[in-house]
């Protein structure tokens, strides 16, 4: 069996009283061991904030994991957190103008909830919800014919994961917090100095 | 005076010089932020001043970023260059930053970086053209790859991307690998997982294929992993069927076999994916195995 899913059976045997720290555990597991994995592969790493390989198996882990995790935790492993977007139904009769309000809304609520994250367990239930999020609002850029967004979302997406990581260090979580603040600034300077039905623009 | 002092003394310019410069970046970065609302050809020169100015990697870096931001052809050629010609940190920011702006010619000039780059910076490229929505260019790179880091990598890649069938693709032209497989696995890819987990003519890569289908899931999938088990002519085969039960969460299927089995080492091993997989059913199925029902 390949290693990865080995592990991350091992940690779903281990879940039997699903209780949310150990769903929380998994996802950290399958996160950190990616991370050891993509580290082991290369002989001398030299970490770059926005380096998607390292965010490719974190990838892969997190499609496992969080499949294995949302069956197993049901409700009672995420904290309740009404998501922005549920009244933003992507391509489904939003308009452009609904879109970019609600996608202002989602930059700006990322970015409050990024800088103000800290090293608890909540902080990377937290993520992945932003991640979800983001992830939505990629596929509403893509139905409301904005490409240009829709790669700007999906560039978030590599540090999210990255921030996500239980081993990361103070340091250069500090500075993926501050290119992701930065980002979402300009973006949100960028919607509202456009008219509302800019996302037709890119 | 004592040491301890002394080194604060000595110290105290530093940390003075530190915070004025971090005063000094916030600043910039503030200034940066605000050029987003300029007209591309007000914000240009500005931020073109940024680059080729003594200021930090990070100020950079953010310029770089609002250059994405700017459509026009010179945003563009300036971030090629960094993408070509940098090779520190604002290299890989370059390069991810094409991938945002989404420039064909641009994203087309990364084949070549990628060609000439180390290992971070093809991983960079990769990112991009994820980034931009690239599978085609991606497929390239994994189908002229010369080694099977670079091909796992671009495949990986691919997965993530769900790109279904330039996955379905290379194996025509590359053949079935276990990175292959997994792809398919990560872009959901159930009916060619279904088709190499049929295949015995590879044993490894055909049980890695059915694991691979739990990680699917899904109606179908379950209903495939119980006829591959019922179906199976080796113990490797059977056990890779049930570790994808286990993975796709198909209890219900795994408590079906254990009602129809009749050897006990069968029954023992299927009651212990069982309670692995924390089947509501799992009290009932002890209870009865403890009165010798079944």
């Amino acid at each position: 069996m390949n290693d990865d899913i080995r592990k991350l059976v091992e940690a779903h045997e281990a879940d039997v009283h699903r209780p949310p720290a150990h769903v929380v555990e998994q996802w950290h597991s399958a996160i950190d061991e990616a991370a050891a994995l993509e580290r082991g592969r290369r002989q001398q790493p030299r970490w770059h904030p926005g380096s998607f390989f390292w965010g490719a198996a974190v990838t892969g882990a997190l499609a496992i994991g969080i499949g294995i995790g949302f069956v197993l935790s049901g409700d009672n492993g995420i904290p309740a957190q009404e998501p922005v977007i549920a009244y933003v139904e992507p391509g489904v009769g939003a308009t452009p103008a609904a879109f970019t309000r609600g996608l202002a809304v989602h930059l700006r609520d990322s970015r409050q909830q990024i800088t103000s994250l800290d090293d608890s367990t909540d902080a990377t239930m937290l993520l992945l919800q932003i991640i979800e999020q983001n992830r939505r609002f990629e596929m509403a850029a893509k139905r409301n014919d904005a490409p240009k967004l829709a790669r700007v979302l999906r560039a978030f997406e590599p540090i999210l994961l990255q921030l996500a990581a239980n081993d990361i260090a103070p340091e250069d979580a500090e500075a993926l917090r501050a290119q992701l603040a930065f980002e979402l600034n300009v973006m949100l300077t960028k919607l509202a100095s456009q008219p509302s039905d800019e996302s037709h623009t890119t | 005076m004592n040491t301890r002092l002394l080194l604060i003394l000595l110290l105290l310019p530093i940390v003075a010089f530190a915070q004025e410069s971090n005063d000094s970046d916030n600043l910039k970065i503030a200034a940066l932020e605000a050029l987003m609302s300029a007209p591309p050809e007000k914000a240009m020169p500005l931020v073109d001043k940024v680059l080729a100015g003594n200021h930090s990697t990070e100020v950079k870096e953010r310029a770089l970023f609002v250059l994405s931001q700017i459509d026009s052809s010179e945003a563009q050629a300036t971030l090629l260059r960094f993408a070509r010609e940098d090779t520190s940190e604002l290299q890989l920011e370059a390069i991810r930053m094409i991938g945002i702006g989404g420039d064909k010619d641009a994203l087309a000039s990364l084949g070549d970086v990628y060609r000439s780059g180390d290992a971070d910076v093809r991983d960079a490229v990769l990112e991009a053209y994820l980034i931009a929505d690239d599978a085609t260019a991606i497929y390239e790179i994994a189908v002229n790859a010369d080694n099977e880091e670079d091909f796992s990598n671009a495949v990986d890649m691919l997965g993530a991307m769900g790109a279904g069938n330039e996955l379905r693709e290379l194996r025509g032209q590359a053949g079935v690998s276990e990175s292959l497989i997994d792809a398919y696995a990560i872009s959901g890819d159930a009916s060619t997982l279904r088709e190499l987990a049929m295949d015995g003519s590879d044993p490894e890569l055909q049980t890695k294929a059915i694991e691979a289908l739990g990680i699917v899931g899904g109606d179908q999938v379950d209903s495939t992993l119980v006829e591959i088990y019922r179906d199976a002519n080796s113990d490797e085969v059977r056990e890779a069927a049930l570790t994808g039960m286990l993975i796709s969460g198909h209890d219900s299927g795994v408590l079906e076999l254990y009602q129809s089995a009749s050897d006990p080492a069968e029954k023992r091993q299927l009651l212990e994916y069982l309670v692995m997989m924390d089947s509501d059913a799992i009290y009932d199925v002890i209870d009865q195995a403890l009165a010798g029902d079944q």
